[in-house]
């Protein structure tokens, strides 16, 4: 299937979706709070769509920034770890701990610890995405070229070289891969911090306010919001795929008619 | 023994070679990992612009002994000189060339920037005198394909960039691990042509580890003949065939004889 056809496919299903979703709500006349038809979700975005709009720019930063800080974080413990089975073995189940205690409930503390506004929220979506950055960038670094590796030690290329010729740009397919799944995490941490943040804007804040004033409307306007603002970050790490990772065998559109990557006989163009 | 004259108009390799008495060296060296002896004490030496290959079964420690004048394997016992000098200390100022068995390119990196590698590292170190990576893949037949990437490439040219990228380096030693080992028999026949072809004005000490007999005879001026583990030197031949080597010797006598000859060293030292 071509391209054309799979973005027709995912459309169709999307529709499908869409009106099964409107007919189900109407047919068995649903609570707005329980579920809201598209239709009216659709509308009060409609409405006010500078509200969300603004709501949307205030999640969004918090989610990218708490990703970039995670990545940076992680590409310097993950290098670190990369140099010692000891050292790897050592962090990995602080590591595993962290990934699975409950944010949710630990989250109050972080705000009396750090206080009201961005800062507590930027942590929360920077500490629960790091774990899984740092596995990828471990098993990333690892999976470089050992023969190639052996080539650069012909010539006695330096530890800082091998790391940036070699052995990060072998990392970066598992953390873009992770990425798509860190995308999500920092969306969910993202709108929890915003709406366990009294003060706090963004999509977590309208979502909470609304659920306490039995909004069905507010509540899932902010709900979809934040959907599309995961649909554009995924769309986003996408492009980012398709221009950073063109060489990786992921990327590659026609599969040659051999079945293998052997048979170019043509130069590109 | 039959040494390639030089040919004057062509820059010699590097300024190393001709400075040490042999290019490589090696007196009393073995190898052991663990309690198998991959490589019986052995001595070794080649001189500047020689080429020798080391013939053996698999098992027989060739490529041991081929990372020990690397410097990428320490030797148990022995010593070994490369270019007049220690292999690490060789390889850290770059007169050391080495070939793997797989070419092991960066897929991210296209052909040229492949080619490019060796000099893009340890830029401090000389010598940079080597022939440019572009006049070398033109060499090697792939110049349209210079800013293709290593997946577009069949293996036998994935092969020819890795030969590329290291001649770039103009180290005065190659090191040649079974290089076409993993290609078709069409492939391989092509690409010690074209090693010949590339290597003969470089006037390089060439040491190249084979198990295919004919690439042996082909490329060499000294065969020597390693037996199953653990190695040791079991035979050696001069191979004195005319320079430059052309497809058609295969066909001749004279290179049928040798073949004949290696081949029955090798069935003795494998203790057949």
């Amino acid at each position: 299937m071509n391209s054309r056809r799979v973005m027709a496919a995912g459309a169709v299903g999307l529709a499908v979706f869409a009106l099964l979703w409107e007919l189900l709500v109407r047919a068995l006349d649903v609570k707005p709070f329980i579920l809201l038809a598209p239709t009216r979700i659709a509308s009060e975005l409609a409405d006010r769509p500078s509200y969300y709009l603004g709501a949307m720019g205030v999640t969004a930063r918090h989610a990218v920034l708490g990703l970039a800080i995670a990545i940076a974080g992680a590409l310097l413990l993950g290098a670190l770890l990369s140099t010692s089975r000891f050292l790897e073995h050592a962090v990995q189940p602080v590591l595993m701990l962290i990934l699975v205690a409950p944010w949710v409930a630990y989250f109050a503390s972080i705000v009396v610890w750090l206080g009201r506004g961005d800062p507590p929220v930027i942590f929360l979506v920077a500490f629960v995405t790091t774990p899984a950055y740092v596995f990828a960038t471990v098993a990333g670094l690892r999976s470089a070229d050992p023969d190639a590796r052996e080539v650069l030690r012909s010539v006695d290329a330096s530890r800082a070289e091998v790391l940036l010729r070699l052995r990060l740009p072998s990392a970066l397919p598992a953390l873009l891969a992770t990425s798509r799944y860190g995308a999500a995490l920092a969306l969910a941490a993202a709108y929890y911090g915003e709406g366990g943040n009294l003060t706090s804007v963004g999509l977590g804040a309208i979502g909470r306010r609304a659920a306490s004033a039995q909004s069905g409307a507010v509540l899932w306007a902010s709900v979809v919001a934040t959907v599309l603002l995961g649909v554009a970050l995924l769309v986003a790490i996408a492009a980012i795929e398709r221009v950073a990772l063109r060489w990786h065998v992921s990327q590659r559109r026609a599969p040659h008619d051999d079945g293998g990557d052997r048979g170019a006989v043509t130069p590109p163009a | 023994m039959r040494h390639r004259g030089p040919i004057p108009d062509r820059p010699v390799a590097s300024a190393g070679v001709g400075r040490a008495e042999f290019a490589i060296e090696l007196r009393e060296t073995s190898r052991r990992f663990g309690r198998t002896e991959a490589l019986a004490p052995i001595d070794l030496t080649v001189a500047p612009g020689e080429v020798v290959t080391v013939l053996g079964p698999s098992g027989s420690g060739k490529t041991t002994l081929l990372r020990i004048v690397g410097g990428l394997v320490a030797p148990t016992t022995g010593t070994v000189l490369v270019d007049g000098v220690a292999p690490e200390q060789a390889r850290s100022t770059k007169r050391i060339g080495f070939v793997p068995q797989r070419p092991a390119l960066l897929p991210w990196r296209t052909v040229r920037q492949n080619a490019r590698l060796l000099l893009d590292v340890n830029r401090g170190a000389g010598p940079a005198s080597g022939t440019s990576p572009d006049h070398l893949l033109g060499q090697v037949g792939l110049l349209d394909f210079a800013d293709a990437y290593p997946h577009e490439l069949s293996g036998g040219m994935q092969q020819r960039v890795s030969l590329a990228r290291t001649l770039a380096l103009g180290a005065p030693v190659l090191l040649l691990d079974e290089p076409f080992a993993a290609l078709d028999e069409i492939t391989r026949t092509d690409m010690r042509h074209l090693l010949a072809e590339v290597s003969e004005p470089l006037q390089t000490t060439i040491l190249f580890v084979t198990h295919s007999i004919a690439e042996a005879v082909f490329l060499s001026d000294r065969v020597l003949v390693l037996s199953s583990r653990p190695g040791r030197i079991v035979g050696e031949e001069l191979v004195d065939l005319p320079r430059p080597r052309h497809a058609g010797l295969e066909d001749e006598p004279a290179f049928f004889a040798l073949e004949r000859r290696l081949r029955a060293l090798l069935h003795a030292g494998m203790g057949r």
